[in-house]
């Protein structure tokens, strides 16, 4: 699965752009599918029958989409002025490589010389207002050539191993997730599963609202990233969770209160197969797991997530064995829920 | 000449200073079929010789460095690496920054940051001094001890790519860029005849401490020398009055730094060639290794010739190809036949 997870996270699919992500999926799961479609908000739904007829009754999902910018203005110099598409602290955005729109026109988010930068100036990080895009373009004429009012721009990074069982990556956010499934949907499922590879989670998690509504599942396992901070110097209780121990599963976070029940089975399956687990030890983050719940009568939910470092970087860092166990449980988690209807 | 192609090489390769000695002998090979002569000297520098066959002919120094800024290893936490700055560093770059660790082989590193739920607002408008931050290579503390010494230098983990039509952009253009400038000199005089004796000059240890100038230029004892390196390019953030404008052309260094006479030269060669170029008023020291070259041995007749660099000292650096070869050609053009104006200082 490893080599699916570095190719999907090569893609670039920044929230309301997301076609590169979802032609690419489609095409690897159309050979599997029962049906397939791609709905109004552009998230991917994949219907895929197994061994007990059970219809709707599960949902797995994840979002294709990723954390990038958005151009706003071209100024007359041709620089490209731009914002935040998703929730990104701009300090891992100076000076960074983006790639822009169809074209892939390169640029990089530029910031002065620090020789010219007075000794105030240095101690604060400029504001996304004063950042700019530098295409290399000689004017606003020469600018317009290669981008428009509203190009996208995904950041840049080469998918990595290193270190003891690491991923470098950009976007591990969420193709992780769309990896485990699409990995589960080469497979022979115990169930009928649906799978929704969802548009526009860091916006809002926009996409889950259509998907969770046409679905309609009694129950639904979101997979999923989840912020580690298991820096030195770091408060312990302010880790949260940490790449190499197991998948995430949640209890609550900032947007859920996860269904207690379907907790416990995600946790006993791990404890009962030897496969490490650990859990969010901090409320924060939120996914579509929150607007999956409150969809028409309601949703029992779960998710389980990779511990990320360094999440909505261009460089994010996680655990490939984390990764290859959130298959493992996901799998052993659509067979308890087989086995109970 | 190519300068994506030539800079796409140098640029790739990692060489803080200190720790030069791919660069130099990549630097070297490049520099072989264009001189006569070429040592790598004691310090690291690559020195090439271009003799004009006139018997004691005034001697001219070309010189750009080959070192980098980077950074060191300086202790382990948690398996994470502490590092301190090798030369001018800008600790914004670094959040989320990728590093290549100069280990035996080299490794990735990641520049840590601290995710938003364990930071307040005040400390998000707050740029992070580099003693607070730790390089994540992904091993535990134990390994990171044995496999990362103390000491170990680092580079950005990145290489050099066109930027739009013009425009090139990496790390270490800061001053390869120069290097490659100074190839171009070299190609364009081929086949030529000259009336000094031309020393191209790859030093090291710019960015600490000009070392490798300063010793090479005792081996080479110039009677003139120029010392070719970046100065601030324009960006939409800098100061107008400080900076020079990418694709202006090459800039030309006034001051007491500059010999006054090869800077005068500088500028009529340019007329000549009906060539832009850009005049930096300099009112002490350049910034460039042209300052310790001046006082070499009884003192050297210097000239300070600089190409516009956006985002110096960034691993986005930014230069125009345009510029790069206008500035080859001033510098060939001020070359040929510069012996007769050699003053004698008698």
């Amino acid at each position: 699965m490893l080599e699916l997870v570095k190719e999907l996270c090569a893609l670039n699919g920044v929230s309301g752009a997301e076609e590169e992500v979802r032609d690419f999926i489609r095409a690897k799961a159309a050979p599997y599918a029962d049906s397939i479609r791609t709905d109004a908000l552009g998230n991917l739904i994949v219907y895929k029958k197994g061994k007990k007829p059970t219809g709707n009754k599960v949902l797995l999902a994840a979002h294709m989409d990723e954390v990038g910018v958005i151009v706003t203005k071209i100024t007359d110099e041709g620089f490209l002025k731009f914002d935040f598409v998703g929730g990104v602290d701009r300090r891992v955005a100076i000076g960074k490589p983006v790639v822009l729109g169809e074209k892939k026109v390169p640029g990089i988010i530029g910031l002065k010389a620090i020789h010219l930068v007075s000794r105030e100036e240095e101690k604060k990080v400029p504001k996304t207002d004063s950042l700019y895009i530098d295409i290399g373009a000689k004017d606003k004429e020469a600018a317009e050539q290669l981008v428009e009012l509203g190009t996208y721009g995904a950041f840049v990074g080469t998918p990595e191993e290193f270190g003891t069982g690491l991923l470098k990556a950009k976007a591990i956010d969420d193709r992780v997730g769309c990896a485990v499934m699409l990995e589960l949907l080469k497979e022979d499922l115990p169930l009928d599963v649906t799978f929704a590879f969802t548009a526009q989670e860091e916006v809002g998690t926009r996409g889950a609202f259509g998907a969770a509504f046409s679905v309609t599942p009694e129950v639904a396992l979101v997979l999923e990233t989840t912020t580690a901070a298991d820096l030195p110097g770091v408060e312990d209780h302010r880790k949260v969770c940490a790449p190499g121990k197991g998948p995430v599963i949640s209890y609550m976070d900032g947007g859920t209160i996860y269904d207690r029940e379907l907790f416990e089975t995600l946790r006993d399956l791990a404890e009962d197969n030897h496969i490490p687990w650990q859990t969010k030890e901090y409320i924060a983050g939120g996914n579509d797991a929150r607007t999956i719940q409150r969809s028409k009568k309601g949703i029992r939910v779960a998710a389980m997530s990779a511990a990320v470092r360094y999440l909505h970087a261009p460089a994010s860092v996680g655990s490939t064995a984390d990764f290859a166990d959130m298959l493992r449980l996901t799998r052993l988690f659509l067979d308890r829920m087989a086995e109970s209807c | 000449m190519d300068h994506q192609e030539v800079l796409g090489r140098l640029c790739a390769l990692a060489g803080p200073g200190g720790f030069e000695g791919t660069v130099a002998r990549e630097a070297a090979r490049l520099l072989e079929p264009l001189v006569d002569r070429v040592q790598v000297d004691r310090m690291g520098s690559v020195v090439g010789l271009r003799s004009c066959g006139k018997e004691s002919a005034p001697k001219l120094l070309l010189d750009a460095h080959l070192d980098e800024i980077g950074f060191l290893v300086t202790g382990h936490e948690e398996g994470f690496l502490r590092i301190a700055p090798l030369g001018g560093v800008d600790p914004r770059m670094l959040p989320d920054r990728e590093l290549t660790i100069l280990t035996q082989p080299p490794m990735l590193g990641v520049v840590a940051c601290l995710p938003p739920h364990i930071q307040t607002r005040e400390d998000m408008d707050k740029s992070q001094p580099m003693k607070e931050m730790v390089v994540d290579v992904g091993l535990t503390q134990e390994e990171a001890q044995r496999l990362v010494p103390i000491g170990t230098p680092a580079v950005y983990r990145t290489g050099c790519a066109p930027l739009g039509e013009d425009l090139l952009c990496g790390k270490a253009l800061d001053d390869r860029a120069c290097f490659a400038i100074l190839l171009d000199t070299l190609e364009r005089l081929a086949g030529e005849e000259l009336d000094v004796d031309l020393y191209v000059l790859g030093s090291t240890q710019e960015e600490t401490h000009s070392t490798g100038a300063i010793t090479a230029a005792f081996g080479v004892m110039p009677d003139l020398c120029v010392a070719v390196d970046v100065t601030h390019g324009d960006s939409p953030d800098a100061p107008k009055d400080k900076t020079f404008k990418l694709g202006g052309g090459p800039v030309i260094g006034v001051g007491p730094n500059c010999t006054r006479w090869m800077s005068k030269r500088l500028e009529r060669k340019a007329k000549e060639l009906d060539m832009d170029c850009q005049i930096e008023v300099m009112a002490g020291h350049s910034g460039t290794n042209g300052w310790d070259l001046q006082i070499s041995r009884e003192g050297v007749a210097t000239a300070v010739l600089s190409l516009p660099l956006r985002y110096m000292h960034t691993p986005v650096e930014t230069a125009s190809r345009a510029d790069m070869t206008d500035c080859a050609r001033l510098l060939a053009q001020f070359i040929r036949d510069i012996g007769k104006e050699v003053p004698s200082y008698a």
